[in-house]
């Protein structure tokens, strides 16, 4: 059986590309991808925690979905916002988006 | 019917603001189903109070119709209603009042859905003063019947309305500051708002006022004495006695029509039924202190009133100063029983009271119809200097027909209402003030020559061609108006036992 | 019915007819004036019976007509409202109904009832050419109030009603004054009428209240016929000038009296009452309002003489009524003499008499006195008439001689001057003969007239009495009575016409000549109730009803006086020779020529003409400095001056001080603070402000080196 430890690193790979992409992206889309792969992560070692832990409850599972639904409706919400943008200012680069800066 | 009945009191206050709200719900260019609705506003309270004036006892003690709800109780204040023969008079009087104020208003244009309401409001606040038996509602009414007025008078009076408004608003807040400070000091020694209770124990109380918990004590004399005075110059202003009255030519001179017959006719009234009704109950020993300064200030507002009305050339003014003349009578009747409550003279002093409350619904009756009348000829000729009139009579007969009527009521001529009042007010301060009474009679006889000055300069004489053309008649609405009042005049002089019978009890026990 | 339910119906026909005109009946000048004939009719046959019947009872005096109900609640008690028939209403009652019933029927033709409306004419106005009167209906309005006024006064109980009655009947003489209110003279004379008269009735109210303060009633029975109180008021000191109460009281009431009847120095309203249509003139000063000044005083005889009896001295009260009365009687008579308007004469005339009323009720001469109201009531009513008629005529006479100047209006004559007339006596016979005996009754010709019984017993009674001052000064008048009416007799019906109007002047019409006629049956036989006992030759041959009559209303019965030669003889002559010298003086005056008595005078004829300059020295003493008072110093410098002017310093002061505070305080500290308070937090924001760049990736990074920092501190620091 594949340890506990293989899962974190997995998990703390793909939240640094995560976090990478929302910090270093001018992209709005993109900024919104490396969010999702963040909360995947999340999802990631709430799982395998479950797993190898405490296999007899519901929490992690629970946990997860929840999350699933979060990610889900923010990206949808998060999604039409950009559109939104995009309609009206033709770009969705993140530091172009000024209006409300003093 | 039952429910109706327990709450008459409160059906007859605020029918009148409902009547207020109801306007707002229809457009504000309606005029005809405005004046509509007020008007039927305005009637139920009448109607209701018509009803009350058949069902109740003159015989019973004290107060009828009661009705307590619990309202402000962390400092013990109650809605607490209730009529006896005094406040009873000037109910019937101020609803009577009303409708036909609203009846000469028809010629208002401008703004009219915000002038009916404010005259329905106006109606709540006077009638709120009549019936309240708790001191702080009394308080709030009273302030509630003087800010509709302001407005009256600032936004659809005449010319010189800012400055007239101004001073009638700033003169009764002077008054009301001193009686919102007395009704605290009463409230916080007697530890109640409520009237009949503050009566009873008032002369007993002893320990001394500690204020909101600092180191200061007033003792009990102090702050009947503070209350006293402020009580005093409160209704003082708004009767007016001598010297406190120059707001009222002003203010009555450029109130609307319909203003200066709601104020002449029961705004005055609230000052004078205040001293019935809070100064000689909780008060006797200081009112019979100062009821001989009291007097002296009535004699004056009766004789200088007379006097400055007669020196006017604004037939306007000189129906208000009139008001100053007559209402003097009033504050005379109950300067004089203040003095004589308990002695030898306390018949007398019952009779000053009985006239002193009958001068007031007299006053209103025949100051409201003069008011009416003087409008009625603004209205036609957009002046008010007499020396613009002249010779109007052969144009305007039936006009000066009852011109001539409500003066002669207005002078207290025997046969109308005005002289049953000044003849019993006369009669009773007679024993009391017997100099001042004396005085009383150089106004009276004044009263006569600027009445007729009045009628003399309108009517008689030749023709002043300037009017040749105009129709100067009176219409049959403002006679509608008129009408009530007229019958009132001659059926109360000529049978005033229907009133009396409701007063003479009132007062009988009003004096102990 | 009862006599009782008669009485207090009398006064309402007229009442209800009043209304009926006014709210109706006036569109229709026929229907206004049957109403009113025919309500006054009833009045009169109401008080013909009670008066029959009130004569029947043996003891009129202690058993009158009486009842009353409650009508005014005053705490405490009821003050009772009711009516009274006594002698003395009786007899007033008999006299008011029968000249009212004449003067309404009169006025149907004085006003030209009939004749078509002149276009002219304007209400307001008198009618110029003949044409019936523009208000007519309203003329019958108000002389049924004043009728109702009147007959409610003489058949009430008590002081209150018999106010009310007076003071409507001072409404209605103001309005019927002023019934021609277009012209200037009118209006002014209505005014002066109403303010003179209320000079007495606000005393007058004082006496009411005082007496109703001291007795607890108002009613006359309760207080005029109980020793006990009139004792007591007698006694009782009232403080004002050591009168006693009831000295006080009398003399309170009689001051309404002065007002009403027209007494010095209250007199100057009556002769500008002339004003009116003359059947007002002849209500007003002859049957009714006048009058019920010097019924005032008798009705309240025995309280102004309380304490008083006969043959003592006169009480304060009385000696101040008496000689009020006394000085108006000669007074007036005396302005009399010089007027030339024919119903000034008898205006003034009207004053002089009531005087000798007033004089004779002063010095205790009740019966007299009361005798004289009767008697002088007819055939003062028959004069004023009379003159209307003459004026009348005049107006016709001028309309006929000045056809054709419609446009030109007003009068080119003044038909009411004696000096325009002359000679009438052929033109206007009955007016003549009618005018005759109400003149000769007036000055008291001996034996044949009215007059002469009712002048003769007052100075009689004060000369058997021994008020010789009284009686002199009653003498003079009777001198001058009968000389100016004989004056006027001349220079109106005797001689020649001095005008085509007086030339061209006829009899009025039938509705005018009745009365007239009618009134002067009165003049002569009214005076045969009253014949003494003791008089030569006539006494005894009819009772002395009157005497019998009123003066058992006296608690002393009042025994007839002895008869004396002197005074017969003093008013026999004065009345002979007045009228001789009057006759012969006038007997012939030319058209234009001046007054024979102007020469003779000289400067007292213009200061008799003017009055005795009495209207102008109240305008100046009185009407001018009280007008002054109220515009300028109550109106002017109280008001506005002294009381607005404080208010307005007050105001200006509190602008001021609160424009100070602004200025000192607020702009200065509050302000200041405040500002300073914002420009600190700006500056702190200004500064802080580079580390707001607004991007969220910046925040993150900020953020994830912090928390790296915090991690790192936690590891390293971990025990």
């Amino acid at each position: 059986m594949i340890p506990l430890s293989w899962y974190l690193v997995l998990a703390a790979a793909i939240f640094c590309v995560g976090l990478y992409g929302a910090l270093a992206r001018r992209n709005a889309v993109a900024i919104l991808m490396g969010i999702e792969l963040m909360l995947n992560a999340v999802n990631i070692n709430l799982i395998a925690f479950w797993r190898y832990l405490n296999p007899g409850s519901m929490g992690g599972q629970v946990f997860a979905i929840i999350v699933f639904a979060v990610a889900a409706s923010e990206a949808a919400v998060g999604l039409a916002l950009i559109i939104s943008i995009y309609r009206r200012r033709s770009t969705v680069a993140a530091d172009e988006l000024n209006l409300l800066k003093w | 019917m039952t429910f109706l009945s327990d709450h008459v009191l409160s059906f007859i206050l605020f029918s009148p603001a409902l009547g207020a709200a109801a306007l707002f719900l229809i457009p504000r260019d309606r005029d005809a189903r405005l004046r509509n609705v007020a008007l039927a506003a305005s009637l139920v309270p009448l109607g209701l109070s018509l009803w009350l004036w058949a069902s109740f006892d003159p015989g019973a003690p004290g107060y009828q119709f009661r009705e307590t709800a619990v309202w402000y109780e962390a400092i013990a204040s109650r809605y607490s209603l209730g009529v006896d023969g005094i406040s009873l008079t000037m109910v019937l009087l101020t609803t009577l009042l009303t409708p036909l104020a609203l009846l000469i208003s028809w010629s208002i244009k401008e703004n009219l859905r915000g002038y009916l309401a404010l005259f329905l409001l106006l109606e709540t606040g006077m009638l709120g003063v009549f019936l309240s038996l708790d001191l702080l509602l009394f308080f709030i009414f009273w302030e509630v019947g003087l800010v509709p007025m302001y407005f009256l008078i600032n936004q659809w009076g005449s010319a010189n309305r800012t400055y007239a408004s101004f001073k009638f608003l700033i003169y009764t807040m002077a008054g009301s500051l001193g009686l919102l400070l007395a009704i605290q000091l009463i409230g916080l020694t007697a530890g109640t708002f409520d009237l009949e209770t503050i009566v009873r124990v008032w002369s007993t109380l002893s320990q001394p006022l500690t204020v909101l918990g600092l180191p200061i004590t007033l003792p009990v004399a102090t702050v009947k004495a503070i209350a006293f005075w402020a009580f005093v110059i409160a209704f003082a202003i708004k009767v007016p006695v001598w010297p406190f009255h120059t707001w009222l030519p002003d203010a009555h001179t450029e109130a609307p029509t319909a203003g200066s017959m709601l104020l002449a006719g029961v705004l005055l009234k609230l000052g004078a039924y205040g001293f019935l009704r809070l100064v000689l109950p909780l008060y006797p020993a200081e009112a019979k202190a100062y009821a001989g300064v009291l007097a002296l200030l009535a004699v004056l507002a009766i004789v200088l009133g007379a006097l400055a009305s007669w020196g006017q050339n604004d037939f306007k003014r000189l129906v208000a100063y009139s008001s100053v003349n007559h209402m003097g009578f009033v504050v005379l009747g109950i300067a004089a029983a203040a003095y004589a409550r308990g002695s030898l003279s306390q018949a007398d002093a019952v009779i000053a009271v009985n006239g002193a409350v009958l001068q007031m619904f007299n006053h209103g009756l025949s100051a409201a119809g003069m008011f009416l009348l003087v409008g009625v000829l603004y209205d036609r000729t957009h002046t008010r200097d007499l020396e613009a009139f002249g010779g109007l009579f052969p144009k305007a007969p039936l006009y000066g027909g009852v011109l001539i009527f409500t003066a002669m009521a207005s002078l207290g001529l025997p046969g109308l209402n005005g002289f049953v009042s000044e003849f019993l007010v006369v009669r009773g301060v007679w024993p009391i003030f017997t100099l001042y009474t004396a005085l009383s009679m150089i106004g009276l006889f004044v009263t006569g020559a600027y009445v007729l000055k009045g009628l003399k300069k309108v009517l008689h004489g030749p023709m002043n061609e300037k009017w040749s053309g105009h129709n100067l008649e009176i219409n049959r609405r403002e006679l509608t108006a008129l009408a009530p009042l007229l019958v009132l005049m001659l059926f109360t002089g000529v049978w005033p036992a229907w009133i009396l019978a409701v007063i003479a009890p009132a007062a009988l026990r009003l004096l102990g | 019915m009862t006599t009782e339910l008669w009485i207090a119906l009398l006064p309402l026909p007229p009442l209800v007819v009043f209304f009926a005109i006014l709210l109706g009946a006036h569109r229709n000048n026929r229907l206004s004036h049957r109403l009113a004939v025919g309500a006054m009719g009833i009045s009169w046959a109401l008080a013909m019976a009670v008066f029959v019947r009130a004569v029947g009872v043996a003891d009129l005096a202690h058993a009158p007509f009486a009842a009353s109900f409650n009508w005014l609640p005053t705490g405490a008690g009821w003050l009772r409202m009711g009516v009274l028939v006594d002698p003395l209403s009786a007899l007033a009652l008999f006299f008011v109904a029968w000249t009212c019933l004449g003067i309404f029927i009169y006025s149907i033709g004085y006003h030209n009832f009939g004749q078509p409306r002149d276009p002219h004419d304007q209400p307001g106005l008198p009618p110029h050419h003949g044409g019936v009167e523009p208000m007519y209906a309203r003329f019958f309005a108000f002389i049924s109030l004043f009728a109702a006024a009147m007959l409610a006064l003489v058949v009430s109980d008590n002081l209150l009603l018999l106010f009310i009655g007076w003071e409507i009947m001072g409404l209605c003489s103001y309005l019927l004054i002023g019934f021609w209110y277009g012209k200037p003279s009118a209006r002014e004379a209505m005014v002066k009428a109403f303010l003179t008269t209320r000079i007495g009735d606000v005393f007058m109210l004082l006496g009411i209240v005082a007496l109703y303060s001291a007795t607890g009633t108002l009613n006359f029975r309760e207080i005029l016929a109980n020793e006990q109180v009139l004792a007591a008021l007698a006694a009782a000191p009232s403080g004002v000038l050591g009168l006693s109460l009831a000295g006080l009281i009398g003399l309170l009431l009689f001051f309404g009296t002065v007002g009403k009847s027209a007494q010095w120095p209250l007199h100057v309203w009556l002769p500008d009452a002339m004003e009116g249509p003359t059947p007002v003139s002849a209500m007003i000063h002859a049957a009714t309002m006048v009058s019920a000044g010097v019924y005032l005083v008798l009705r309240f005889f025995p309280l102004i003489t309380a304490g008083w009896h006969e043959g003592a001295a006169l009480t304060p009260t009385m000696t101040v009524v008496a000689a009020i009365g006394a000085f108006t009687a000669l007074f007036a008579a005396t302005i009399a003499v010089a007027q030339n308007d024919i119903k000034r004469v008898l205006a003034y005339s009207t004053i002089s008499q009531l005087g000798y009323m007033i004089a004779a009720a002063g010095i205790g001469a009740y019966v007299a006195a009361a005798f004289h109201l009767f008697t002088h009531a007819f055939f003062k009513a028959l004069l004023f008439l009379g003159s209307g008629s003459v004026i009348h005529g005049m107006e016709a006479g001028e309309a006929a001689t000045s056809k054709g100047d419609h446009a030109a209006g007003g009068h080119a004559i003044d038909p009411q001057n004696m000096f325009s007339m002359g000679g009438l006596r052929k033109r206007m016979p009955v007016t003549f003969w009618t005018f005759l005996i109400g003149g000769f009754a007036l000055s008291g010709f001996p034996l044949l007239t009215a007059g002469f019984w009712s002048k003769d017993e007052i100075l009689a009674d004060a000369f058997g009495h021994g008020h010789m001052l009284v009686f002199g000064a009653l003498a003079a008048a009777a001198l001058l009575t009968a000389f100016y009416t004989m004056r006027q007799i001349s220079l109106t019906f005797l001689g020649s016409p001095r005008t085509p109007a007086a030339e061209h002047a006829h009899e009025p019409a039938w509705s005018m000549r009745i009365p007239l006629i009618g009134l002067a049956v009165f003049a002569i036989a009214a005076g045969w109730i009253g014949i003494p006992e003791h008089f030569p030759a006539l006494g005894g041959i009819i009772p002395n009803w009157v005497h019998g009559f009123l003066g058992a209303s006296l608690a002393e019965g009042g025994a007839e006086l002895a008869f004396s030669a002197t005074p017969l003889l003093v008013s026999v002559a004065a009345a002979l020779g007045g009228l001789t010298l009057g006759w012969w003086v006038y007997r012939r005056v030319a058209a234009g020529s001046p007054d024979p008595l102007e020469r003779a005078l000289g400067p007292v004829h213009r200061i008799l003409k003017n009055k005795y300059y009495f209207d102008e020295f109240y305008q100046d003493v009185f009407v001018r400095p009280a007008y002054w008072l109220a515009e300028t110093v109550v109106a002017g410098w109280i008001d506005r001056g002294i009381i607005d002017g404080t208010l307005h310093a007050i105001g200006g002061l509190s602008l001021r001080v609160g424009a100070f505070l602004r200025k000192w305080f607020d702009l200065l500290v509050i302000n200041a603070i405040g500002d300073q308070v914002g420009n600190l937090v700006k500056w702190g924001g200004s500064v802080l402000r580079f580390v707001q760049t607004g991007r969220v990736q910046q925040y993150l990074v900020v953020g994830l080196v912090f928390v790296g920092l915090v991690f790192t501190g936690l590891l390293l620091l971990r025990p």
